[in-house]
């Protein structure tokens, strides 16, 4: 498993933050240390996915597919089919155990593609917690559906309209609440990144992933797959799910970064190819940060808003810088045709980020020979993305549809009085 | 610098390229006009998660207007230069400093006439290491405490702070209201019974009333947020004329040229 060295990884990592944070952070940190040294907290953990999030996911074989693109047994491993509809909902629920534990009432999370923030909307929600979200403005208006599921469920989303208005701003605005409020509030950071301890943190919760796909491709196959690919924004679907693997110097790890439209400045999420990020020091740690001369943090796109992040994990830093790991990208472009594949040849719908791990998975296995296998990290569903989809492959009847639905709601003013006292009620 | 029980004055600040770069020389010789004889130099940067909406968007507006590391040395030199009699210090956050190199920018700090730093995101471990140069080049760290500080971290931070420890008045982000209280004075006697450094209060401090209640309590008070507020909103002309009201309305003693 894995181990920071004071909360560093190699050169990464650490906890670069204002002195008001630093006490929730230790308390935090002492906290962890104590309860991943003992085999029943880990236990309440797996139980608690059980029960209320349908693990252990499956491990699905693509025939079709596999025999379509002509290499490697292709497996998926069904994050998607997690409550909530993405692996987010694993570090939720864990965090969760926390803030029973440290007797915290109130809970705030950043959230790119909303997924995060609607499984902490879904956990608030269980445990009886007051939910606030921090989320980019632009990131809102691609990723509506979640943001309409986290107000019904209770949780106050604040849109973020300073900078570039997605993931890092949303973070920085999270950061910002916390140190007001850290001594009742507990940050449920979404993934391997931030201070420490939240980078080994999520990843312990996340290894979940890997842990299950470890026995069940023994069962499957008798032995080791011969690689893994996830896609790789902050990094915690792929620590999840690489993290059991890390000894097993035979299985080939590969992270798929965002390609986005082109290699240009702000055209890109790629933080581990040459001439993309360089290391720096923001958002309270050190890891590969797009950034320009002067250490102002860099633009970035994806076609996947939560991809759209402009560090990584500290973890994924020093795997890459080490040789573990092997990064690779994909373009909007690729992803859109490896959605599209998967959808035709298996009948899954995937999420935009997890077609990034598609894309490199499908080049990679194209490449390797009949008896290997390769397992792709499906990290989520992709009925969030319907929008999108539906601007990339455009159906005239569904934008008909979408003009009509918006005239049935113009015509029930009696729903639109309710709606207006529901968001006015939110508020109060 | 100044000496632990002087009569309080204020420091002030700007952030450089706000509302833009040849502005700023102005603003700051209103300041000094005005009679502040200690201005923060802010880089701006795109993530200042300590800062609150009016730093948020100052920074913002001074990136697009060519704020940087070296455009803060640059002014620097010319206003330590222009006023001798004011202590100029460099606040930034960590990482446009460590992407020119610390130990470059520090010299190259120093050099400019910057006598001290204040950088939020530097915890006091990764300041002990430096501070043998920073006493080479007498460029003082001036470190932050805040309301929940730990009784075992307070004087570890006291001892790697030089000239001055930063207050931090209560919880959250620059750029709001701070209740001066019965906790707030055991807070200050609190630290003080870790240093004999002056204490320079900061985060809340908007009126006469603010300064007037920090009076005999600390050495220095930071209007920093209220400033750029009238700064934004009036001007860099207006906002001196109101630093010069709101430093004659608390009662604190015209500092002299000397």
């Amino acid at each position: 498993m894995i181990r920071s060295q004071n909360g560093m990884f190699g050169e990464f990592g650490g906890r670069f933050v204002p002195e008001i944070l630093l006490p929730a952070l230790l308390e935090l940190e002492e906290m962890f240390g104590r309860l991943r040294e003992d085999a029943d907290f880990w236990q309440e953990y797996v139980e608690l996915t059980q029960q209320f999030s349908g693990r252990p996911t499956p491990l699905t074989p693509c025939h079709r597919l596999s025999e379509h693109l002509g290499g490697a047994s292709i497996w998926l491993k069904r994050e998607d089919l997690n409550h909530s509809g993405a692996h987010k909902v694993n570090n939720v629920l864990g965090q969760g155990l926390l803030v029973k534990r440290l007797g915290k009432k109130r809970v705030i999370a950043e959230t790119g593609a909303g997924q995060h923030g609607l499984a902490t909307a879904i956990m608030a929600a269980r445990l009886g917690l007051d939910a606030t979200i921090y989320m980019g403005a632009d990131d809102i208006e691609r990723q509506y559906s979640n943001v309409f599921w986290m107000r019904q469920l209770g949780a106050t989303v604040v849109p973020v309209t300073t900078g570039a208005r997605t993931l890092k701003e949303a973070m920085d605005e999270a950061l910002r609440d916390w140190a007001a409020s850290c001594e009742t509030t507990h940050y449920v950071l979404g993934t391997a990144c931030g201070p420490a301890p939240f980078p080994e943190l999520v990843t312990y919760f996340q290894s979940v992933i890997g842990i299950e796909l470890k026995d069940q491709i023994q069962t499957a196959i008798g032995r080791m797959p011969d690689a893994i690919t996830a896609c790789v924004g902050g990094g915690s679907n792929a620590m999840g799910v690489f993290t059991p693997f890390l000894e097993q110097s035979e299985v080939k790890l590969i992270g798929v970064e965002a390609g986005g439209r082109s290699r240009d400045d702000g055209d890109h999420s790629i933080r581990l190819q040459p001439d993309t990020a360089e290391t720096g020091i923001a958002q309270g740690f050190k890891t590969l940060f797009l950034q320009n001369q002067d250490g102002q943090l860099g633009h970035t796109h994806s076609i996947a808003a939560g991809l759209d992040y402009v560090g990584v994990s500290p973890i994924i830093a020093h795997l890459h810088q080490s040789g573990r790991l092997t990064a690779d990208s994909a373009s909007d472009e690729q992803v859109l045709d490896a959605f599209k594949l998967l959808m035709q040849y298996e009948g899954i719908i995937p999420a935009l980020e997890s077609s990034h791990a598609l894309a490199g998975g499908f080049k990679a296995a194209a490449e390797m020979s009949a008896d290997q296998h390769l397992v792709i990290n499906l990290s989520g569903r992709g009925d969030k993305d319907i929008f999108n989809v539906a601007r990339a492959f455009p159906q005239p009847e569904w934008t008909a549809f979408l003009q009509r639905e918006i005239d049935r709601q113009n015509n029930e003013p009696a729903d639109q009085s309710s709606i207006a006292a529901a968001e006015e009620a939110r508020h109060a | 610098m100044l000496k632990s029980g002087s009569p309080l004055q204020v420091m002030s600040h700007a952030v450089v390229g706000f509302p833009s770069l040849e502005e700023n020389l102005r603003a700051i010789d209103g300041l000094v006009e005005a009679g502040v004889r200690m201005i923060e130099l802010q880089v701006p940067f795109s993530d200042p998660v300590a800062d609150g909406p009016t730093l948020v968007n100052a920074c913002y507006q001074a990136l697009q207007q060519g704020g940087s590391v070296a455009a803060t040395l640059a002014l620097a030199r010319q206003v330590s230069t222009r006023h001798p009699q004011v202590t100029f210090i460099l606040m930034s956050y960590l990482n446009p400093l460590y992407r020119y190199g610390l130990e470059q920018c520090f010299r190259d700090a120093a050099e400019a006439g910057i006598r001290g730093l204040i950088i939020p995101d530097w915890p006091v471990e990764e300041v002990e290491p430096m501070l043998p140069l920073l006493d080479e080049l007498d460029l003082s760290p001036i470190l932050m405490v805040t309301p929940n500080t730990s009784t075992d971290r307070l004087p570890r931070i006291c001892r790697a702070s030089r000239k001055m420890v930063y207050v931090v008045a209560r919880m959250g982000v620059t750029g709001s209201a701070t209740k001066w209280d019965q906790e707030f004075i055991d807070y200050i006697d609190r630290i003080r019974s870790h240093t004999k450094l002056p204490l320079a209060v900061g985060f809340g401090i908007r009126h006469a009333e603010d300064l007037k209640s920090l009076k005999d309590k600390v050495e220095v008070a930071a209007v920093c947020s209220r400033y750029i507020e009238w700064q934004d909103q009036e001007g860099s002309d207006a906002a001196a004329a109101n630093m010069a009201t709101l430093i004659k309305d608390s009662g604190l003693p015209r500092l002299g040229d000397s």
